[in-house]
């Protein structure tokens, strides 16, 4: 049994049949990397584990139980955090607020906060900024925390060096090296040297399904399978 | 911000310290304006200053727009049919006042009844909520509009509230609509445009204390409690959900929100204020009508206030109420507007002058005199436009963060 599973997962936005069927599985501790094109469904496959854009057909196990059917918000209570495409902070909110919603009512706030603030001493600077006054780098890594904080057991990372400067991704790509320390990742990723640099496994998605799949050990974007797809 | 070796009373009185003076210009307004109208610039402030009767309306009006924008600004879910919470409360002390309420003997305490019907407007939130809250934007707007044009549609046409529901119903002379601590008769005080208590020479200081006044006190405390409940709330880790959900709702459910349960918290917590000053505007007037109540305009008008006091500040829309009654004032003539003054002041020859055809007079009476909802449009719109965070939510942003929080520390700059 792996420690999560997704089973012929079938995901329509409306008439748009835009997953076809997905099958994978993620080992407990792993970073798996979800790549592929633009719009094949990356992110549509993050969002039918959340239950967010929940899947008409296939089966999702996490810990070898379904989740399919759950509400978003009990899912995430099982223990799994998502960071966010374009990283979506409550804007209004200060760093330390958002970091506060995001923490469970029964967990202890005070720890969890100091776990975070070790992790990005950066944030603790900002603590009572507004999220919205905080460079890109800087929301990114407070996206990161905040999926980290619930004491989630499973991340779902959507594009975290997306639209940020070559110096900050580095930070990046630090900070989530840490969090996969103590989470299994789930990671969709453009940018193909650092997904294969983060990951353990890649899937390469096409079309709503997979294609491809395998360890991310020596594959470069010249491997004739991942050009296949990858180049427009 | 604050030294932990700083007494809490201090440092708690500096947090709240914008807030005393609000409450503290409020409680003053009525004794200055007595005390203008004994100097030569009377006619002046009756003109240019709102009356004591427009005053009350902004403490009413302004908590229903403070309700409005309790569940509107923090969760971004426009209450379009607000006014069915306003008119629940107003209606329900009414009936009440007649004993026309089952289970509700005749004679119940004011603060009794307006508390029941807040509770009432609280459930039929949750009810309304049910439904609506399966849709979101425009289509919850249009929903919770919808059902409160259906009561407004019952209620002009339900026999058992008078024998013309269409005018709305009564509360009958001599029914007790007191402010205070219930059956302490001491700490009551009673509210009514012309049936409140009055008090002639108050501990022998020779002051006279009228009816309106004792209403403006009365219902001023009122306000002022209900605003502290809320802004408790928004400050409290449920109102920070609030504000997660307008941020971004879909993120507040996977960082493990059930958001429809906060959302119908919210909304439900927001009608039992709108309730309630629906029920202070009744026991005051002495009455309600649908028109007065349930109808949308009277949402409308929340919403105005809360555009031009700021959406999503909580204290906003009680200035916008005040920008918003000031002005009806100054261009009405029911205390001595702009118009008025304008009449005394110009000489004769002036006014009868004609230009383009009209007498300055006629243009008076045109465009000045009752033309306030026109020109709140217009401001309405210049608001929307050029100052989208109305006048609070401009302040914050200019002082970049909550006036409690800013001005103390500004001021603290300057004493170094």
């Amino acid at each position: 049994m792996s420690f999560l599973e997704l089973e012929d997962v079938q995901t329509y936005y409306g008439e748009s049949h835009v997953l076809q069927g997905v099958t994978l599985d993620v080992e407990e501790q792993e970073i798996v990397a979800l790549i592929g094109r633009n719009g094949v469904g990356k992110t549509t496959t993050l969002r039918s584990i959340l239950q967010l854009t929940p899947p008409r057909e296939g089966t999702i196990r996490y810990k070898g139980e379904e989740i399919g059917g759950k509400d978003t918000h009990e899912v995430s209570n099982d223990g799994i955090g998502w960071v966010p495409e374009e990283r979506r902070m409550f804007g209004y909110l200060t760093v330390e607020e958002n970091i506060r919603v995001a923490v469970k009512p029964d967990d202890d706030f005070e720890a969890q906060r100091e776990y975070v603030y070790s992790l990005f001493p950066a944030l603790d600077e900002f603590s009572e900024k507004e999220a919205r006054n905080l460079s890109g780098g800087q929301q990114q890594m407070l996206a990161i925390a905040r999926g980290m904080v619930g004491q989630n057991e499973l991340l779902l990372v959507d594009e975290p060096s997306e639209g940020l400067a070559p110096m900050i991704v580095d930070q990046v790509v630090d900070a989530l090296e840490t969090a996969s320390e103590d989470t299994t990742m789930v990671l969709v990723e453009q940018n193909f040297p650092l997904a294969m640099e983060l990951a353990d496994r890649f899937y390469l998605i096409d079309h709503g399904t997979v294609v491809e799949s395998g360890s991310t050990e020596g594959v470069t974007a010249d491997d004739e399978r991942i050009r296949r797809y990858l180049s427009a | 911000m604050s030294s932990s070796d700083e007494h809490w009373i201090r440092s708690y009185g500096r947090d709240q310290f914008p807030h005393v003076l609000v409450v503290l210009g409020f409680a003053l307004y009525p004794i200055l304006l007595g005390v203008l109208n004994r100097t030569p610039v009377a006619s002046e402030a009756s003109a240019f200053l709102p009356g004591l009767t427009f005053m009350i309306i902004v403490l009413y009006m302004g908590l229903f727009a403070i309700s409005f924008d309790f569940i509107s600004g923090y969760t971004g879910y426009l209450s379009f049919g607000h006014a069915a919470f306003y008119g629940t409360g107003a209606y329900f002390v009414v009936l009440a006042a007649n004993g026309q309420v089952p289970g509700v003997p005749e004679g119940m305490p004011f603060m009794i009844t307006m508390f029941l019907g807040a509770t009432l407007a609280f459930v039929v939130a949750l009810a309304i909520g049910a439904v609506s809250f399966r849709l979101t934007g425009v289509y919850f707007a249009m929903l919770t509009l919808g059902f409160a044009q259906v009561m407004y549609e019952f209620i002009r046409h339900w026999g058992y509230v008078s024998s013309n529901p269409t005018e709305g119903a009564t509360i009958p002379s001599g029914a007790d609509m007191s402010i205070g601590v219930p059956f302490v008769d001491s700490l009551n005080f009673a509210v009514g445009r012309l049936s409140g208590d009055s008090f002639e020479n108050v501990l022998g200081l020779g002051i006279d204390i009228s009816a309106t006044m004792t209403s403006y006190y009365a219902l001023g405390i009122v306000v002022l409690l209900s605003y502290f409940v809320m802004q408790r709330i928004i400050h409290s880790p449920f109102g920070k959900v609030m504000i997660a959900i307008r941020e971004n709702e879909e993120r507040a459910r996977a960082v493990g929100y059930n958001v429809f349960w906060y959302k119908m918290g919210a909304f439900a917590t927001s009608a039992f204020f709108a309730a309630i000053a629906g029920a202070l505007f009744a026991a005051y007037a002495g009455g309600a009508s649908p028109d007065n109540s349930f109808y949308f305009l009277v949402t409308a008008d929340a919403l105005i206030m809360a555009i031009i006091g700021g959406i999503g500040t909580l204290a906003g829309p009680l200035f916008g109420a005040l920008f918003h009654e000031w002005f009806e004032d100054i261009l009405s003539t029911e205390s001595d507007g702009l118009s008025t003054y304008l009449e005394q002041l110009l000489p004769e020859s002036v006014l009868t002058a004609e230009v383009a055809g009209l007498t300055i007079n006629d243009f008076i009476g045109t465009f000045l005199d009752g033309r306030a909802p026109l020109y709140l449009g217009i401001i309405f719109v210049l608001f929307v436009l050029f100052v989208p965070n109305g006048l609070l939510g401009s302040i914050r942003d200019r002082l970049g963060g909550t006036v409690s929080k800013r001005i103390p520390a500004a001021l603290e700059r300057y004493r170094r």
